[in-house]
């Protein structure tokens, strides 16, 4: 235990669940608040009048937090087909900097609908003029989905296409929130373009 | 049997191992147990070895070197090496109908060179029942309703195998009474555990694997339960492996073989003793990967290996 921050291992006691509110990584037994993952420990204060316990939590030392896509996670996926209604792309990796790479396999499987694609005029919006086969994009989850794919949107000016190359197959750059500019032939190509954080 | 067309195959007919010649004077006796019943023999558990899979782990008992190991090329008693990689938690596959909770499978395969008696490239019977003994151990501890629709793949791979008995007893290599089997299944749990925190999978506690055996005493003409038995130093009448939670005094897994008798409680309470020594280490080990990791992210520390090596007593 050389660390600042204190490490807690599964199945460690963090406390009753009288004097701490259970956190993500964290899980009741009987009446004690136990540890699920090897980890960091933090205790949040309680903001809310209603819970006055401080909120335990074990962090995975993954940067990204969490292992699976949830409601509200920024991701990074590949396009892998597009059709006029929808975009389908598979996630690569968790965090808006990709801080947590979803190893082995083929990622997991999401859908941008048409309507998700930008938050106004989201009825002229046009799939193909948004995203290409093979573009890098910046999403965000908002639904589990069914139960193949997830739902994502790009509906926030920092989300959408962040990578893509051109028909010719040159590397583009953004040059406004809804182009893409090849860098050698100077060629201009339509996308949802994510604002640059 | 139709032969494997997509391997490179042995010789129809079989081949003969080399012989290496020993004095005629050269007495081989039976390896003794230097350590005492209630000792474990050291582990070397390390995690985070496989950096494409979300979760690994390496699992060793060194061989012991006794002053006849030096005379003999063959070492007098076997050891132990297991690998673990846990893929997931990933996406089920295309054709999969939807789960509500994750997807469990494990598979645990022999190298060919694992044992005296080689086994092949196909998972024979004897693999499949340790899979599922590993399953069951592992089902009780993981947390499966926060890992909806997907799926998580632990595979091991044995490297090397503990016997079945000891090799010069012309019958002990041949008889196998799968006394060698209880030790890879407690190896095989532990390594197993250690490769699911690293991977981060939610489980209740840390489950660790022990194994126990009633065998014959050398000195007296009874019997004596000793922990963590090597086949080749003991004559086994029973033994016993369990998957415990410690913390929850909970096991989720255990397998007997034997008749016991009276003394099977007993052998039951031993078994759980092994298992909270080799949890001691799993402890450590996994406490050791998520420091290195912590840094790893807090610091940008580029050297991974500058870490130091563990090798902790049971």
């Amino acid at each position: 235990m050389s660390g600042p921050i204190p490490l807690s291992l599964p199945g460690q006691i963090l406390g009753p669940t009288s004097a701490n509110a259970i956190g993500s990584g964290t899980h009741i037994h009987g009446t004690q608040l136990y540890s699920s993952v090897a980890g960091t420990l933090h205790s949040t204060p309680s903001t809310t009048k209603t819970v006055k316990q401080p909120t335990v939590s074990v962090q995975r030392p993954n940067g990204a937090g969490t292992l699976l896509p949830e409601v509200g996670t920024v991701v990074l996926g590949r396009i892998t087909r597009t059709n006029p209604r929808q975009a389908n792309l598979s996630i690569l990796a968790l965090g808006a900097q990709g801080e947590h790479v979803c190893r082995d396999g083929q990622g997991f499987p999401a859908i941008i609908r048409q309507q998700d694609i930008r938050a106004t005029e989201i009825d002229k919006v046009v799939v193909a003029q948004s995203f290409r086969v093979g573009d890098i994009v910046r999403a965000v989850v908002i639904s589990l989905g069914d139960e193949r794919s997830y739902y994502l949107s790009t509906a926030k000016n920092e989300l959408g296409v962040v990578m893509a190359v051109s028909e010719a197959g040159n590397a583009m750059f953004p040059v406004s929130w809804k182009e893409f500019q090849d860098g050698v032939s100077g060629a201009r190509e339509a996308r949802k373009v994510a604002k640059p954080v | 049997m139709q032969a494997d067309r997509r391997r490179v195959n042995a010789p129809p007919g079989g081949t003969t191992p080399p012989v290496f010649a020993t004095p005629s004077n050269t007495p081989i006796a039976r390896p003794v147990r230097s350590r005492q019943p209630d000792e474990h023999r050291k582990i070397f558990l390390r995690t985070g070895f496989v950096p494409s899979a979300s979760g690994s782990a390496y699992y060793e008992i060194p061989p012991e070197t006794t002053s006849q190991s030096k005379t003999l090329l063959i070492p007098s008693s076997s050891s132990l090496k297991i690998t673990c990689t846990v893929h997931g938690p990933r996406p089920l596959p295309r054709n999969a109908a939807f789960s509500p909770n994750l997807l469990l499978s494990t598979h645990v395969k022999f190298a060919p060179f694992a044992t005296r008696s080689r086994k092949g490239y196909v998972r024979d019977s004897s693999e499949r029942d340790l899979g599922m003994h590993l399953e069951s151990a592992l089902r009780g501890v993981v947390i499966g309703e926060r890992w909806p629709k997907s799926g998580c793949e632990v595979v091991i791979t044995v490297l090397e195998g503990e016997e079945d008995g000891w090799w010069g007893d012309a019958q002990g290599a041949e008889k196998s009474g799968g006394w060698g089997m209880m030790g890879v299944l407690a190896g095989c749990i532990t390594v197993a555990s250690a490769a699911l925190m690293d991977a981060g999978i939610d489980c209740v506690d840390m489950v660790s694997g022990g194994v126990a055996a009633l065998a014959s005493d050398e000195r007296g003409n009874g019997t004596r339960i000793v922990l963590d038995p090597s086949p080749s130093e003991h004559d086994i009448k029973a033994a016993c492996v369990v998957g415990y939670l410690q913390s929850r005094d909970e096991i989720t897994e255990m397998w007997m073989k034997g008749n016991a008798g009276v003394q099977t409680e007993a052998l039951i309470d031993e078994a759980v003793k092994a298992a909270v020594m080799t949890r001691s280490v799993l402890g450590e080990a996994v406490k050791e990967s998520v420091e290195l990791k912590a840094n790893h992210t807090d610091r940008n520390v580029k050297e991974k290996g500058s870490a130091n090596d563990v090798t902790m007593t049971g």
